[in-house]
């Protein structure tokens, strides 16, 4: 059925609307924030050996076109830019790669992406701070996977917090 | 037949029977009756219109609620496992910044005619679509009346549910992206 206006169904109004810091929600919000995620290593994974391994995942942006991917093996302390693989196009996918020679300790994988208007993913408490926590279908919180001495891969967002 | 005739044979026949097929039709599905149709077309909108004939109040809505809706939100619209319905509306909820505040009919929905539309399409969870247009109206009577938004003896119906403002209504406005798109002139 076609209509010239909205219906202000359910998925309208209560669900899939924006609870803003002052006090007014927000509807129609069509255009999401960069965001990222490491692909491998990731949980279940275990790791093997200590020594070189890739780091690969995908990023994204309603914004339009991914500019940059940043990680970082120490939960946000350092870091450097991953290689964009392949045509980085208009809200598409874009994989990414960074070579990681790991020493066998406890680290903290994230990965940070850039868009063409210059925005970056933020970090969870700047994301908690820019939008609030009512806000949570805009949640684009940079991830993290914790590795353990023995390889595990667990989902690492405690120690982001 | 050797192989590279047995697949042109097949080929052939593949050829000829896509070509009949586009005459009769793929012979996949029914057309839709103006009845199915109809029976589809329930949708309500923000004015109201899609509303059918009939009417409720929350006496009656107490009935239908303890029989279809009480085992899963909760004897009187809360407690129970799902989306919890009752909650009055009250200006200093934070619903930005603690996400454990509850939004309920009460305090966070914008308009009643959404609670129709809703409830007469998706609710119960296991017969969605099975409640008659009375029992809807007698839900939404009682559901507005337990919030606080209409009294306990108001009857709800076609005529009066597009008219009743919800507190929550000023809360919500349209995103910028939103007010763009809708002042772009429809393409011809």
């Amino acid at each position: 059925e076609v209509s010239d206006a909205p219906f202000m169904t359910r998925e309208e109004t209560s669900k899939y609307t924006d609870a803003l810091r002052d006090g007014r929600v927000e509807q129609f919000t069509f255009t999401l924030g960069p965001k990222s995620l490491i692909t491998s290593p990731s949980y279940p994974m275990v790791m093997g050996q200590r020594g070189f391994c890739e780091i690969r995942g995908i990023a994204w942006t309603g914004n339009g076109r991914v500019q940059r991917v940043e990680v970082s093996v120490d939960g946000g302390r350092r870091w450097r830019d991953a290689r964009l693989l392949g045509p980085a196009l208009d809200r598409c996918g874009t994989a990414f790669t960074a070579a990681w020679d790991w020493d066998g300790k406890p680290a903290l994988l994230l990965s940070r992406a850039t868009d063409e208007l210059g925005v970056t993913q933020p970090m969870p408490a700047e994301a908690r701070r820019l939008r609030g926590a009512g806000s949570h279908y805009h949640n684009n919180a940079v991830r993290a996977w914790q590795i353990d001495a023995d390889g595990r891969v667990t989902l690492g967002l405690r120690a982001l917090i | 037949m050797n192989g590279y005739a047995r697949r042109l044979a097949a080929v052939a026949m593949l050829a000829i029977a896509a070509a009949q097929a586009d005459a009769e039709g793929y012979g996949i599905g029914s057309p839709a009756s103006a009845a199915d149709i109809a029976a589809w077309d329930r949708d309500v909108n923000a004015a109201g219109v899609g509303l059918p004939p009939g009417s409720g109040t929350a006496a009656e809505g107490a009935a239908v609620y303890q029989a279809q809706c009480a085992a899963c939100h909760g004897p009187a619209g809360e407690g129970g496992p799902y989306d919890r319905l009752v909650s009055p509306f009250a200006a200093d909820n934070d619903f930005g910044g603690d996400y454990s505040v509850r939004r309920t009919i009460g305090n966070f929905w914008p308009y009643a005619t959404t609670l129709y539309d809703y409830v007469q399409r998706a609710m119960p969870l296991t017969a969605p679509g099975s409640l008659t247009p009375d029992e809807v109206y007698a839900l939404v009577a009682y559901l507005l009346s337990a919030n606080g938004i209409i009294g306990a003896h108001q009857p709800v119906d076609a005529g009066n549910l597009a008219s009743i403002r919800m507190p929550a209504r000023d809360l919500f406005f349209w995103s910028a992206e939103s007010r763009q798109l809708e002042a772009q002139p429809l393409p011809h």
